[in-house]
């Protein structure tokens, strides 16, 4: 039967060696990039009878960081789950002139996550929080000295968490919803369904793929998180297993063999959910048609859309860029605010400071060049995938290495390229190559997945007119193909630019004191205490990706962020 | 280039055969239609001769080049094949203008003289689009889009021009403009065309020969006014509008249905000596419906049947009756049946009458009449 469904997909071959020799290197070049750095890390922690395994779990507080590494993980996947499928469904039902709001959502991409966390962070803090010192002028909390809300326990890290996972759950979401037609819904309303029973019986049920497949890539992601427990939980004891990795590569003696196994439990899960993914999705994503019409002609307009999205955009973007802003204008971070002492010091030091200014040019030189490493490779992988039938073996290895970096946190990629690249035969510690390289293996599923969805949904016609009329397999690629790709791959350019300029996680493991990216050396300021400089190069981080987002959509049109 | 020799073509799709040893010949000039119901492997074939399925035995040749042959490994690339292909979505690429479309063939084949001497434009104006050339597709209608299609698989003069059902996503009057568009076309200009498609008004309409198929075999190939006279099998009688279908078993004054009723089939009788149960088959237009064994003219075959339902359909009503269990549909006329068809119930006994020579007689086989339920057009 798989055969029979294969059948009208088979392409235009290329009839000789050529092709089969091209993809094995590039095959070759993934499990060198993507599998090796992990082999060595493994290969390490089993080393001397697996002393780094002994290490690491035969510590007392183990039980406690995985109980917490778990917790964070499911607590912040049910709060971006529901965040993110309401959202979901509220922008689909928004009325015509509130439309422009559908790009909210979004919009806290934009905001790195370091940016994000330290923001309400100065929101939230038991002392000087902004947001804190105002509730302490309501009656009942006016006798507290600190607080109420500490941002700084775990309860507040898995809140921040699930925000910031909201708006990855959110697209996988959104592009189920584009392909439920207008009609389903329409004909469940003229059945006597309210708007809510339209969600719960229709909707949901539809989108069960979509969020199966949204979730485990969100499960996995809360399970990596890095930022929020490494920038908040770091003075209270909050461990979980991406901090201990980075914890005990930077003590010192830095031991890596530990780093390795605290991080072997994430890399089984990640393993394990990108197979289950290949096993339960297989090829059917392949024969994805996306019918009828789109989902967001539903002819009730719920003004309650309206207030979701705006109360969301206000909470995960307007109030921690406010902290932000209001920190960046002060001299010194304090809970009342002095108006006449405000001052753009900071971002005169800011700019007056060499080596900031040296992380700015690392982070959008390495960033550029990796994106346009990562589109090539991922045009050629994406063709290998929907193409390569006559290249099983091959494309098998490709689909399953390709989507390893997705599956398995930075963290450890950033452990593992730390390790390959300061032990000969190649030695690259401290150069911007080797952070150039740890991103373009962060972004080869992004640049995979997103050209193959475009390859997928140009299907085959178009390719075979071209070569009926006696195009060569080049020229079609050229004429035909990457013409009419051009939205999708300026979509994958713009969120490529935007999670490596905000890149933290694996960065802060291959940088060196001397080569920094803005992130890592955000965090360095965090480390310092120079809460007013951190304000304010998260600032600089959110317009340098903001400048990034600017120029893509310049060229590639304003629906650049809509294809996401 | 004379004429496309397809011998012994097999292509497999896993274990199951969708061209099994297929024999076909394609004269120089001949428009050759393809016809059969989906997953008789006639868009397989296609594909084959494209180049853009690879078979598993078999050789295919335009005149005497082969652009393939399973035995020497030879498979030309559908690129350097010379043929021109119209698609059922029309496949025009969204991001050129027609005049781009028109003259992407000619430009990749490099025939600079071809686009110096404004072969897009003569293409373009050959098929009413003259005026569209900087439009965009998005621009035009279905209609007009499979039109600058025909132009594009026409331009380069190719040695071989392919249809794959391009006007099923038509609707049926654009269908209609189209389908006569094509055809004075390729009396014009008398290229080879294999056309795919699984409407016989279609088929008779543009072929100078029909090769109907039926699991990826041959079943009939003749011309059109062959098969509609003698369709070979039931199967194609079936396939091609002779939907009514009487088992008839053999009797000592002719062929008996179920209910009783002998029927004389004159000339379309088959020999004695022959298999004692058939099939006849016959078209709607060809019955007649009466209220009285009375009213049949003289020297037709009368059947006694039971009215099923009627339904009105301008100048006629379409009538469905039940004959010993088989279902027939007839066509009856309004002016002569008004009076009483549309008030007459369900069950009333009526008579239908055929002249035998209408009638087309084939052996009984029990698999094939139970394949031929799924072929019902």
């Amino acid at each position: 039967m798989a055969a029979v469904l294969a059948a009208p997909m088979s392409r235009i071959r290329s009839r000789g060696w050529g092709g089969r020799i091209g993809y094995l290197v590039l095959a070759a070049a993934l499990i060198y990039m993507i599998v090796l750095p992990l082999y060595r890390l493994q290969s390490l922690a089993f080393a001397d009878g697996a002393r780094g395994y002994t290490s690491q779990y035969g510590r007392d507080d183990i039980g406690e960081v995985i109980w917490t590494t778990v917790q964070l993980a499911f607590f912040s996947l049910v709060i971006a789950m529901v965040l993110g499928t309401i959202l979901a469904f509220a922008t689909s039902r928004l009325p015509r002139k509130f439309a422009f709001l559908r790009i909210v959502p979004v919009l806290p991409i934009v905001l790195p996550a370091v940016a994000n966390v330290v923001g309400w962070a100065f929101l939230l803090s038991p002392g000087p929080g902004y947001l804190n010192a105002a509730m302490r002028h309501l009656p009942w909390w006016n006798h507290l000295e600190s607080g109420p809300i500490d941002i700084y326990t775990p309860t507040w890290i898995i809140i921040l968490t699930g925000f910031g996972l909201t708006s990855f759950v959110y697209l996988f979401v959104s592009a189920g919803m584009a392909s439920i037609s207008a009609e389903h819904l329409e004909a469940a309303q003229t059945s006597g369904s309210s708007t809510i029973g339209v969600f719960f019986r229709v909707v949901l049920p539809l989108l069960r793929p979509s969020l199966i497949y949204g979730g485990g890539v969100a499960l996995l992601l809360g399970l990596g998180q890095f930022t929020g427990p490494l920038l908040l939980g770091s003075n209270t004891g909050v461990k979980v297993l991406t901090t201990e990795m980075y914890r005990r590569v930077s003590e010192s003696p830095s031991d890596f063999a530990a780093a390795a196994a605290a991080g072997s439990p994430l890399v089984v899960l990640g393993l394990v959910v990108v197979l289950g993914q290949k096993l339960l999705l297989g090829d059917q994503t392949r024969f994805v048609t996306h019918g009828g019409k789109a989902f967001k002609s539903a002819p009730v307009r719920s003004r309650w859309a309206v207030a979701t999205i705006v109360v969301y955009g206000i909470v995960a973007l307007v109030l921690p860029l406010i902290g932000l802003i209001l920190v960046a204008l002060t001299p010194y971070w304090s809970s009342s605010i002095s108006w006449g002492l405000l001052t753009l010091d900071n971002f005169r030091t800011l700019f007056q400071t060499s080596d900031i200014m040296d992380s700015v040019v690392t982070s959008v030189v390495a960033s550029s060049i990796a994106v346009l490493f990562c589109v090539p490779i991922g045009f050629m992988i994406a063709n290998l995938l929907v193409r390569g039938r006559r290249y099983p073996v091959i494309r098998l290895v490709a689909d399953l290495v390709s989507a390893l970096p997705l599956g398995i946190p930075a963290v450890i990629f950033g452990v593992g390229f730390l390790l390959t690249y300061t032990e000969p035969p190649i030695i690259l510690y401290g150069t911007r190559t080797v952070i150039v390289l740890v991103y373009i293996v962060l972004m080869i599923p992004f640049a995979t997945r997103l050209q193959m969805t475009a390859l997928l949904a140009l299907g085959e016609t178009y390719i075979e007119a071209s070569a009926t009329s006696g195009a060569s397999s080049f020229t079609t690629n050229v004429r035909i193909i990457l013409p009419l790709m051009r939205p999708a791959i300026l979509s994958a350019v713009a969120l490529m630019f935007i999670l490596l300029t905000h890149e933290f996680a694996a960065s802060l493991l291959v940088r060196s004191p001397t080569t920094q990216v803005m992130g890592t050396r955000l965090y360095d300021l965090w480390a310092n205490g120079s809460y007013p400089l951190v304000a304010a190069m998260a600032l600089l981080m959110t317009a340098v990706t903001g400048l990034g987002v600017a120029l893509a959509m310049l060229i590639g049109g304003r629906n650049v962020l809509d294809n996401l | 280039m004379s004429g496309i020799t397809i011998s012994n073509l097999t292509k497999r799709f896993g274990s199951n055969t969708i061209v099994d040893d297929l024999e076909l010949t394609i004269d120089e000039g001949e428009f050759v239609v393809l016809l059969g119901p989906s997953g008789c492997g006639k868009t397989t074939t296609l594909r084959c001769l494209a180049g853009l399925e690879t078979p598993e035995g078999g050789t295919i040749s335009f005149g005497d080049r082969t652009v393939f042959d399973a035995k020497t490994h030879t498979d030309v690339a559908t690129h350097r094949r010379n043929i021109g292909m119209i698609f059922q979505s029309y496949a025009l690429w969204p991001h050129m203008t027609v005049r781009d479309n028109i003259g992407y063939p000619l430009k990749v084949r490099r025939k600079k003289e071809a686009l110096r001497s404004g072969a897009v434009d003569k293409a373009a104006a050959m098929v009413d689009t003259g005026h569209l050339l900087d439009r965009y597709p998005s621009q035009l209608s279905g209609g007009q889009q499979q039109r600058v299609a025909v132009a594009r698989g026409l331009v380069a003069e190719p040695d071989l021009v392919l249809f794959d059902e391009p006007l099923s996503n038509l609707d049926a009057r654009l269908r209609d403009q189209v389908r006569t568009q094509i055809h004075q076309l390729h009396q014009r200009l008398g290229f080879s065309a294999v056309f795919v498609t699984h409407d016989q008004s279609e088929a008779f309409a543009l072929g100078d020969r029909l090769a109907i198929m039926k699991d990826g075999r041959l079943e009939q190939c003749d011309t059109p006014q062959r098969v509609f006279d003698e369709p070979g099998s039931d199967y194609v009688a079936a396939f091609i509008g002779m939907g009514n279908r009487l088992v008839l078993t053999r009797h000592h004054e002719g062929w008996q249905t179920a209910n009783g009723d002998v029927l004389d089939l004159g000339s379309r009788s088959p020999e004695r000596g022959g298999a004692d149960e058939i099939i006849a088959r016959l078209r709607p237009a060809d019955l007649h419906l009466h209220r009285a064994v009375e009213d049949a003219p003289h020297g037709s075959t009368v059947l006694h049947a039971t009215l099923v339902t009627t339904e009105f359909g301008g100048r006629h009503y379409d009538v469905l009756v039940d004959v010993a269990g088989e279902r027939l549909t007839l066509q009856a006329d309004t002016r002569e049946h008004g009076a009483w068809l549309p008030t007459a119930e369900e069950g009333a006994p009526v008579v239908v009458s055929f002249n035998p020579t209408d009638v087309r007689t084939y052996a009984a086989d029990p698999a094939r009449s139970a394949e031929r339920e799924s072929v019902a057009v």
